[in-house]
């Protein structure tokens, strides 16, 4: 899946460079993310900035994220979601579980 | 808009995952066509369309999918109807068909991926609130896409037929 990682500091911001997030992608999505903190990057933005919509797959890639990040006392923060995949958030009651934010810098701020 | 009720939409699903969102568009265009609907209840169709259409390609290989959308007043309905074996439980204390009717049963369709479903007959069944026990985490399923269309309708029925070998899911929304 196209991504772009930046560093800040201890923090990785990842922005998905597609416009969707689906299950074409989302295994390849959550590999990408896992080697990354298996390399030991354990504070992580994902930014949904470029993404119009996302599935059921991707939520599940998601969950499997926030899951390898609990061993590590890791932290993830999803950024720039537009009202349809926030809906989805709350709809499934994982808006409780993610720490959703408006955009990257807010997310920045979170750490 | 001067329409008569029901109006009925036949669209054939895609088969590849890159044809999904421009179907779902394209879909919702021809309910908007018929219909004012608020933006919650748009999102809501829109989100069960894509997942009974991300369903068909994950899990009935090349066989043809069709939704029939209903259009009336004020309800909507929403089914999709495949070729194919019934749908199989990895565990469950019953297995289509049912022995027992008009009992809540607890499903599964992988590991963590639990639903609790009423049957309604021998080969049907209505999905319940899949969030009664709480979220945690730790426990979270990976596979959300039935969850989804339960939590963004007001009923999610599943049906096989025998005879026709066809499987239906069955999605109303009151509009």
């Amino acid at each position: 899946m196209k991504i772009n990682k930046a560093v800040h500091g201890e923090v990785m911001v990842i922005t998905i460079e597609e416009k969707e997030a689906n299950l074409s992608n989302s295994e390849q999505f959550k590999t990408q993310v896992i080697q990354e903190i298996a390399a030991g990057r354990h504070r992580l933005i994902i930014s949904f900035i470029h993404v119009e919509y996302l599935d059921s797959s991707f939520l599940g890639a998601l969950v499997a994220i926030l899951k390898a990040l609990l061993p590590y006392e890791g932290r993830l923060i999803l950024s720039g979601m537009n009202g349809d995949i926030v809906n989805l958030f709350e709809l499934t009651r994982l808006d409780k579980i993610f720490v959703l934010k408006e955009n990257t810098d807010l997310a920045l701020k979170e750490f | 808009m001067d329409k008569t009720f029901p109006v009925v939409l036949e669209l054939d699903v895609p088969k590849h995952p890159r044809d999904i969102f421009s179907f779902t568009k394209a879909a919702m265009q021809q309910v908007m066509d018929c219909r004012d609907l608020d933006l919650a209840t748009q999102r809501k169709i829109k989100m069960i369309l894509i997942e009974l259409v991300t369903n068909s390609i994950k899990h009935s290989g090349h066989s043809d999918s069709q939704i029939r959308l209903v259009i009336d007043e004020p309800s909507l309905t929403i089914q999709k109807k495949e070729k194919g074996v019934q749908i199989e439980f990895m565990s469950s204390e019953q297995q289509i068909p049912f022995e027992e009717i008009d009992k809540t049963i607890k499903i599964s369709f992988s590991t963590e991926n639990n639903h609790h479903v009423k049957t309604l007959d021998r080969y049907k069944f209505r999905f319940l609130d899949p969030f009664k026990e709480g979220l945690n985490i730790e426990h979270m399923p990976e596979h959300f896409g039935f969850y989804i269309i339960t939590l963004a309708s007001d009923s999610f029925v599943y049906q096989y037929d025998p005879e026709k070998k066809e499987n239906h899911y069955i999605v109303n929304i009151n509009t």
